[in-house]
């Protein structure tokens, strides 16, 4: 999966008012939680923040966050739980992170990738994508970006399903597994 | 034209229009969207018009979503007629756009003949827009 590095600071001003000054300051709230350590809240550079957040965006990505603890600093492993966007200027309002454990296994929706032309297309059939993403169980670092799906070989009437996918063999499909991804739909005779 | 299949009330109050648009502000379905900077209202035939502006630009190639639906419907008195004698009858129907409103959206074109197409739909609105993308927007 992919993996990016950013910084935040600790924050002791709270609410509207203090939230505001940060913004016009440059500075976005943020605030870290997870099932292991208390919710903390940040600051992290909005210029910084948002050009992490753009590379990694629509996407399945581990966030280093190495938080500065006044003085002491702690590298954290999160991942975006939610952006706050302003809807008129689409700036940054707040950002939540969700601290994850490497070594717990978790579930996450990665993107069906179809590559080449299938063989039943040049014979008259119909390709019809019925997934676009499918669910993963496993180690955050296991997880790969996207699934590449070759659909070169299907001929009029042939399916791919879940459970023909690539899947990395420390990781495993969540679902009904017996479910098309893919098929060509065989021509129609007049 | 687009308008309700059936409504509830024929007639309906004026009401004002405060704050953004929290809802429906941000691309869902393609890579180029047309976005409300301000607020209006913006009637079935100018849906249509720029709907046609687009597709006139793009020649109906990739595949573009309306965001919005006209579902107030707005009335008028007839030429000449003393006031009062009661509200005037339906004449047309408006989508009521607040800042922060995505309108159109477009994907499978190129990002010059996006922008081009959603600047001419543009130019059939009341408001100021603006034209956004995916991965420029958070």
């Amino acid at each position: 999966m992919l993996q990016i590095d950013m910084t935040a600071q600790v924050r002791t001003k709270f609410g509207k008012g203090a939230s505001r000054t940060m913004r016009r300051a440059g500075q976005t709230p943020a605030v870290i939680y997870g099932q292991k350590n208390d919710p903390l809240t940040l600051t992290c550079n909005t210029k910084d923040l948002t050009k992490g957040l753009l590379s990694i965006h629509r996407r399945n990505a581990i966030i280093n966050l190495v938080v500065d603890e006044g003085g002491k600093s702690s590298t954290r492993h999160v991942i975006t739980k939610e952006i706050q966007t302003d809807p008129v200027n689409d700036s940054l309002v707040h950002a939540d992170f969700f601290e994850i454990s490497l070594d717990d296994n978790m579930v996450f929706s990665v993107p069906l990738k179809y590559v080449g032309k299938a063989k039943g297309v040049d014979m008259g059939g119909d390709m019809l994508i019925s997934l676009n993403k499918v669910t993963l169980r496993g180690k955050a670092l296991d997880i790969p970006d996207f699934i590449e799906v070759n659909v070169a070989s299907l001929g009029l009437g042939a399916e791919i399903a879940c459970k023909d996918l690539a899947v990395p063999g420390n990781v495993a499909l969540v679902g009904d597994v017996d479910r098309v991804c893919v098929g060509v739909s065989g021509a129609v005779e007049a | 034209m687009l308008s309700p299949k059936k409504v509830k009330h024929r007639k309906v109050m004026k009401g004002r229009l405060t704050g953004a648009a929290h809802r429906g502000s941000s691309i869902s379905f393609g890579e180029f969207a047309l976005k409300a900077v301000g607020c209006g209202q913006m009637t079935s035939q100018q849906i249509e018009a720029a709907r046609i502006a687009i597709n006139r630009k793009i020649k109906r190639t990739g595949q573009m979503w309306i965001r919005v639906f006209p579902d107030k419907p707005l009335t008028k008195k007839p030429a000449e007629t003393r006031m009062g004698k009661g509200k005037g009858s339906p004449e047309l129907w408006v989508a009521q756009i607040k800042p922060g409103r995505i309108l159109y959206e477009l994907s499978g074109v190129d990002e010059v003949l996006a922008k081009e197409a959603l600047r001419l739909a543009a130019n059939k609105l009341p408001f100021p827009t603006k034209v956004i993308y995916v991965g420029a927007t958070l």
